[in-house]
Parts: C-alpha cells; sequence; structure tokens
C-alpha cells in the first residue's frame, strides 16, 4: 500500500517526511499537480459497476486502490507546467485528479473540503470559542463606524489579513501590525478589516497536531524587541523554538476543534499572556513544521509519517473516522 | 480606495534565491551536490530558512 504524496519538488519539508517512510520500507508516490500532462499521467476506467485508475509519475505506476493515504502538502496547480497551460486546463486536471483520488478509500491529510473550510479565519475563530479556546476579542467589518467603536472599547488593536493572503500585485506582505491611536478607519469601508484585541504576549506557541498527537513549541518574546512588531514571522529572532507542555484542558479543545474541523494535520498559533493564558490566533490545516523540528527536535516528521503508513479507511467511513489517529 | 489593512502592507521578502539541493526523481527527495539528503542537514534548513512559517507565503497561505 503506497503514500502518496502532492507537493511541489523544491518541498524540503515534505522531504523530512518521506525520509522516514523509505526507513519504514513504506512504498511512496510523490507527485506535483502541476506537472500533469508532463512528466505526471492519470487514467482511470469505470466499467461494469467497478473503478480501477492509475497514476504514474517519474516512472512510478500506482494503482488508485492501493492507496493508503493521501498527503496533500503544497501542491501546485494542477497543469499549470503545461506545455499550453490554461485555466481551462488546470479546471480539468484537477477535476480528473483529485476527483478520482477522492474515489479511493485512501486517508486524507487533509481531505480538500475540510481543508478548504478550515482556511476560513472567521470559520476558524468561531470553531474555536465553540471548541473551549480562548479567543481575543475580534472584528470583521467594512463598517467603519464599527472599527470606531471597537477601538473605543478595545484601544489597544492589531489589524491582519482576513483571509492571511498577501497581495501579489506587487509581491506585499501584511504581517499583523499595531494600530497606532487615533487611526483613521474611513478605508475600512474598502475591504473587510479584522481588527483584534492585541495580546501583550510573553511567548509565541506553535502547536503541530497529527492525529491524536499535539506537539506544542514556544518561543519566548524578545524582552527588549520593538513593541510595534507583534507578528513572529516577521520579527528577527535568535530565540530558538523549545518544546513546551500542552495544558491538558487545551489539549481537550484542540482535539474537539480537530474533530469537527475533520482535519488530520493543524499547525495552531497562540498569544502566551503574561497569566501563561493560551489565546488561540489561528489554525493553519497545512502549516509549516520543519523550522519547529529542527529547533526543538520534536518527531513530528516522523509522527506525519507514521500516520501516512497508517491503514486506509474502509469504504463508506464517515470524515471523521478518515481523520482519526492510526499510528501504527 | 485603499482596503485600511493595505496601509500596513510591506515590500515582499525576496525569497527567490538558489537552493544548494535539486529534486532527484528517483530517489523522490532533495539532493546536495555532495549526494546526502538535504532533509537530514538540519543545520542547513534552519540556515537556509526553507522550512520557515514563511516560506510558502508567495503561492500558499497555509504557514
Amino acid at each position: 500500500m503506497t503514500v502518496l504524496i502532492l507537493t511541489s519538488e523544491e518541498d524540503v519539508t515534505a522531504d523530512m517526511v518521506v525520509v522516514h517512510l523509505n526507513a519504514a520500507g513504506v512504498p511512496v508516490v510523490r507527485l506535483d499537480p502541476a506537472d500533469l500532462t508532463g512528466s505526471v499521467a492519470l487514467s482511470g476506467e469505470f466499467v461494469h459497476g467497478a473503478f480501477r485508475g492509475h497514476l504514474s509519475s517519474a516512472g512510478r505506476l500506482v494503482s488508485l486502490d492501493s492507496l493508503r493515504s493521501v498527503w496533500v502538502r503544497r501542491p501546485g496547480a494542477a497543469a499549470a507546467r503545461a506545455p499550453e497551460p490554461s485555466a481551462w486546463l488546470t479546471e480539468e486536471a484537477s477535476q480528473a485528479l483529485y476527483g478520482m483520488v477522492r474515489g479511493s478509500e485512501a486517508r486524507w491529510m487533509n481531505h480538500p473540503d475540510a481543508a478548504r473550510r478550515a482556511r476560513h479565519k472567521p470559520w476558524q475563530l468561531r470553531l474555536a470559542q465553540r471548541s473551549g479556546l480562548p479567543v481575543p476579542a475580534t472584528l470583521i467589518t467594512t463598517f467603519p463606524q464599527a472599527a470606531r467603536d471597537f477601538a473605543e472599547r478595545y484601544p489597544d488593536l492589531v489589524v491582519k489579513p482576513v483571509s492571511g493572503a498577501h497581495p501579489q500585485d506587487p509581491p506585499r506582505a501584511v504581517p499583523t501590525t499595531r494600530v497606532p491611536p487615533g487611526a483613521d478607519f474611513a478605508a475600512v469601508a474598502y475591504g473587510p478589516t479584522l481588527l483584534q484585541r492585541r495580546i501583550a504576549k510573553r511567548a509565541d506557541i506553535r502547536l503541530t497536531a497529527v492525529g491524536d498527537r499535539l506537539l506544542a513549541a514556544r518561543k519566548a518574546t524578545c524582552a527588549d524587541g520593538d513593541p510595534e512588531v507583534v507578528d513572529v514571522r516577521f520579527t528577527p529572532s535568535t530565540a530558538p523554538w523549545c518544546p513546551a507542555d500542552v495544558p491538558p484542558r487545551l489539549a481537550e479543545s484542540v482535539r474537539t476543534y480537530l474533530r469537527e474541523a475533520e482535519l488530520a494535520y493543524g499547525a495552531f498559533d497562540f498569544a502566551e499572556d503574561a497569566d501563561g493564558t493560551w489565546w488561540f490566533l489561528e489554525c493553519n490545516q497545512s502549516g509549516q513544521f520543519g523550522f519547529v523540528e529542527v529547533d526543538t527536535g520534536q518527531p513530528i516528521a516522523r509522527t506525519i509519517a507514521q500516520w501516512l503508513a497508517g491503514a486506509p479507511s474502509r469504504q463508506g467511513a464517515r470524515p471523521a473516522d478518515r481523520c482519526g489517529s492510526a499510528v501504527p | 480606495m485603499k482596503p485600511f489593512a493595505l496601509n500596513y502592507a510591506r515590500p515582499a521578502a525576496e525569497l527567490e534565491f538558489a537552493t544548494p539541493y535539486a529534486y532527484d526523481p528517483g530517489l523522490q527527495l532533495n539532493v546536495l551536490l555532495d549526494g546526502r539528503i538535504a532533509a537530514r542537514d538540519h543545520a542547513l534548513l534552519r540556515e537556509l530558512g526553507t522550512t520557515t512559517s514563511t516560506a510558502g507565503s508567495k503561492t500558499h497561505f497555509d504557514d
């Protein structure tokens, strides 16, 4: 039984997992959907009430009914590198590939439907609340007056993108940024704006969840750092990530979140305040983990490999079953 | 007509750089010039930042 990994060639983080799968003797087929019609090919036949499908990549051929799991890591858009790419061809190739793989009994990390839903930050915030995770007061609005009222109630605010995406024309980054006192909120009318009460944090927490296993890491806030810079991704720091224990009640809430979201993998970001409370910021359903493992030595890649090496789901399994723990 | 959040945008960091490894389709892994597996060299990964939470920002927003 084979593990199918959908990701780009340069994804060296995926390599960290492939190394463990190789060591365990688990067959792997790794391909980038962007290479469809080039080095990647597919075929599926629906005949006499049965389905037989195959994928090939770089000389490897795999039957879809021999897949034990599918890891959707950093795949390119289907057929993006075809000789004559087009939006139409990408849609055709995407439907053919994902449509056929969906028909297999493989377990997904993460299922495309769950992944698409889990990317919505407003949905994340609501699910975190329902799961019992502390969520900072947040407003998403296009009403300037609502923003002004919110700023009166919570004078110390940060602004961040609703989607987490960064504008590309020209390429810019929109880090989580402190809103200065007296800010003019008129421009809130020109795009949904996410304002959130700033957590005076003493550390950033990255909690990586793989099935039922939770691996948390903590990075202390630099004591003499710039108080205006609140986004750890854009903060130059030499402080390493260190392993951290997950408070039991918070672990229970995180598992509730994952179960409700039907996610087998999630990278949670929290801000730890002076009282030691972990405030939920977001859950990246395909968040990076290599930088944490490199600093902490936590066996995240090995844990992912073990999850992927688990048995495929039984036919007709419900989504929640597909996302359960199956570490052999 | 610029959305409020874009008042706080900054130029994106240049992430395009030559990595000292290349993908080997046979191994399905990235390999260093001396034949070693890049993913086993954690010091190199730390130095390059290719596994960090901003590494995929250009095309993916699940960091």
